[in-house]
């Protein structure tokens, strides 16, 4: 323990410079903005803005970036209480009660108990990385391929078990993503796969066009300017503080969605998402008053927004201790750690724990800052929603095509962004999730090489993958979701059922 | 009897059309052995997942929605927008960033949208310029100067 925090005060002296509060600070902003305009998520934010960091030094450049990832979750509640848009996926279930308090006057403390709330929840959830990342780190050293391979393919099953889309839809959308990592120069004989003599494409698909046309271009083109118009509700300031009822109300659903959003946060999936609707299905079945839920209970803005938040946090333990991207913001912030040539994994801590430490320290100051940033500034960040989508949509296509440029200086990036625009609007129209295909692509370098060099080792002998007791573990573990979900397909009834019923109960109301 | 063409019967029939394609480009991949595994190993063995899964998707077609019902009302929308994006795209080097990106930024905002001229050519121009100025000259991140810049 003493170590440890010999370590934080190490991450301080980093996180506490002019220089690294300032992209702190600017991550946060970013975020903040990424996550109250509609169409624009953080993966396409933190995509877009990757190449501005490459003349910055690697935490300095992660500092910025996972500013806006967890920035976006702050932000995110803001048009879903406003406006009753959520302006970020996980801000869905805020919409539902969030509104319901801004309609009935209640908009600035709805706003001041989900920024409390994610305060409270971002804070938790970096004192739990903080002491859990550091010894999972160390475990890890004691994996080998074999362990590697185990570990992945627990991955993609955790992430097509926790999905909202069927864990069918989600393996398919894992298996694109891996096939087209598999494009490029094979590192292990030389064959160039799949590369139809385009030179670029030689080093393989890079993962900011694929993101970016996914999830930013593909986002725009499914939505029609004309459907952006809402009404806001502006926030009157002098009402911004809850009363002593409102506090009493929120206080124990934002602990349990602090525990809970960090729990699901570690698991691969859209753990940000899964774990708003898990904390307002949980406060809503151990409330006295479930039928005050759709019509403003507190509890169904606290709960939520503590939950997405302490989740984003928990999803960092995986990638910073294992190399395990648990999603693909997280597979992004990997991508943005190795062009700064800085990998991820049971390494990072001791080869580079200025990076790690500066990075847990300045998500303490950057929870900070975004609770001084976005209470008093809720009425600046609400003009911003005042610009009209059909004027803000172009300037987004632009900056993805500046992104996607400036990466490697390559025209055939962009073109790849474009055409995958298309394959996310296809996604969408045909109703799966393009995020595993972002996770397939992330891992598929690493799967490979430790697949290959597990069966090379053991000269052709598949048992390896069950005979060391640690990739034994992961593969049952793989059995036992696979087994689960098998039975849920069979009785018809499992928890993704569930959720869908409070969401549309939610909406009736 | 009839049978309606539901949304998973295209979604599923597309991937193993998709999958089989890639896989007769695979040819020349070596599989390779169990003890020495070849470059076509990983990329055969998920062309036959994602086939399988298209398969499963397929059979449980029934449970999806007619094709018919899919929305495609936003289509005429996101085509101009993508047809706009891929000239930009095909001028950026050539043209330069301030001419493609003006020119990207007013096709849409007058072409696509029908707002005012004067307004769509103000702000087309202006934030090109500062965008310019952001990346170019504040950030040291070369953009494509083309003809002009």
């Amino acid at each position: 323990m003493e170590s440890t925090l010999d370590s934080l005060a190490l991450g301080f002296s980093v996180a506490l410079r002019p220089d690294v509060l300032l992209y702190a600070f600017i991550g946060c902003i970013v975020g903040t903005l990424v996550g109250v305009l509609p169409g624009i998520g953080p993966l396409a934010g933190i995509s877009i803005l990757l190449p501005i960091t490459f003349g910055l030094d690697a935490t300095k450049a992660i500092v910025m970036l996972a500013g806006i990832y967890y920035g976006s979750q702050y932000g995110g509640s803001t048009t879903s209480i406003l406006m009753r848009i959520p302006g970020e996926a996980s801000s869905v279930m805020t919409c539902i009660d969030g509104y319901a308090m801004a309609q009935k006057g209640r908009a600035g403390a709805a706003l001041c108990i989900a920024a409390v709330g994610s305060f409270i929840a971002g804070t938790f959830g970096v004192i739990v990385l903080t002491v859990v990342a550091p010894p999972l780190a160390s475990f890890a050293l004691r994996f080998g391929p074999p362990e590697y391979v185990g570990l992945l393919v627990l991955g993609l099953i955790f992430l097509a078990y926790m999905s909202s889309t069927s864990l069918v839809r989600t393996l398919l959308m894992a298996a694109v993503g891996l096939l087209l990592g598999c494009i490029g120069i094979d590192v292990m004989s030389g064959h160039f796969r799949y590369s139809f003599d385009i030179k670029e494409l030689g080093d393989g698909i890079g993962i900011v066009p694929v993101a970016v046309g996914l999830f930013g271009l593909g986002e725009i083109l499914s939505t029609p300017s004309k459907s952006m118009t809402a009404k806001v509700i502006r926030p009157r300031l002098a009402e911004l503080l809850p009363n002593r009822t409102e506090w009493r109300q929120a206080a124990m659903p934002i602990a349990r969605g602090s525990v809970l959003g960090f729990l699901v946060g570690i698991v691969p999936g859209s753990a940000h998402i899964i774990s708003s609707f898990l904390s307002y299905a949980l406060e809503k079945r151990i409330s006295r008053t479930p039928e005050e839920f759709g019509k403003g209970a507190v509890a169904g803005v606290a709960g939520p927004e503590s939950a997405n938040n302490s989740a984003s946090t928990g999803a960092f333990v995986p990638m910073l201790a294992l190399g395990l991207p648990t999603g693909p913001v997280t597979a992004v912030l990997m991508a943005a750690l190795l062009i700064h040539g800085v990998p991820p994994g049971p390494q990072l801590v001791n080869e580079h724990p200025q990076v790690f430490w500066g990075f847990i320290a300045s998500m303490y100051v950057g929870n900070l800052m975004l609770l001084a940033l976005n209470l008093p500034l809720v009425g600046l960040f609400v003009s911003v929603l005042r610009i009209p989508y059909a004027y803000l949509y172009p300037l987004i296509i632009m900056f993805c095509i500046i992104g996607v440029y400036e990466v490697s200086h390559s025209v055939v990036d962009v073109w790849i962004m474009l055409i995958m625009g298309g394959v996310g609007y296809l996604l969408r129209k045909f109703d799966f999730d393009p995020a595993p295909l972002v996770l397939g692509l992330v891992i598929a370098p690493t799967f490979e090489l430790s697949l290959r060099q597990s069966l090379v080792m053991s000269g052709g002998d598949w048992t390896i993958f069950f005979s060391r007791p640690i990739a034994a573990t992961l593969f049952a573990i793989c059995g036992v979701l696979l087994a689960l979900s098998a039975l849920s397909f069979l009785t018809r009834k499992d928890w993704r059922g569930k959720l869908a019923e409070v969401e549309e109960v939610g909406e009736k109301r | 009897m009839t049978m309606t063409l539901r949304r998973d019967h295209v979604a599923g029939g597309g991937f193993i059309v998709g999958g089989a394609l890639i896989l007769a480009v695979s040819g020349d991949l070596p599989f390779g052995t169990l003890a020495s595994p070849g470059a076509g190993m990983l990329p055969k063995l998920v062309i036959g997942l994602m086939m399988a899964f298209g398969l499963i998707v397929l059979l449980r077609a029934g449970d999806s929605p007619p094709f018919a019902a899919v929305a495609w009302g936003d289509l005429p929308h996101g085509a101009r927008v993508i047809a706009l994006a891929a000239a930009a795209v095909a001028l950026y080097v050539p043209l330069g960033f301030v001419a493609t990106m003006s020119l990207l930024l007013f096709g849409l905002i007058y072409g696509v949208e029908r707002k005012p001229l004067l307004n769509s050519a103000l702000f087309s121009v202006g934030v090109t310029g500062l965008a310019y100025l952001l990346f170019n000259t504040l950030l040291k991140s070369p953009l494509p100067r083309g003809l002009w810049f």
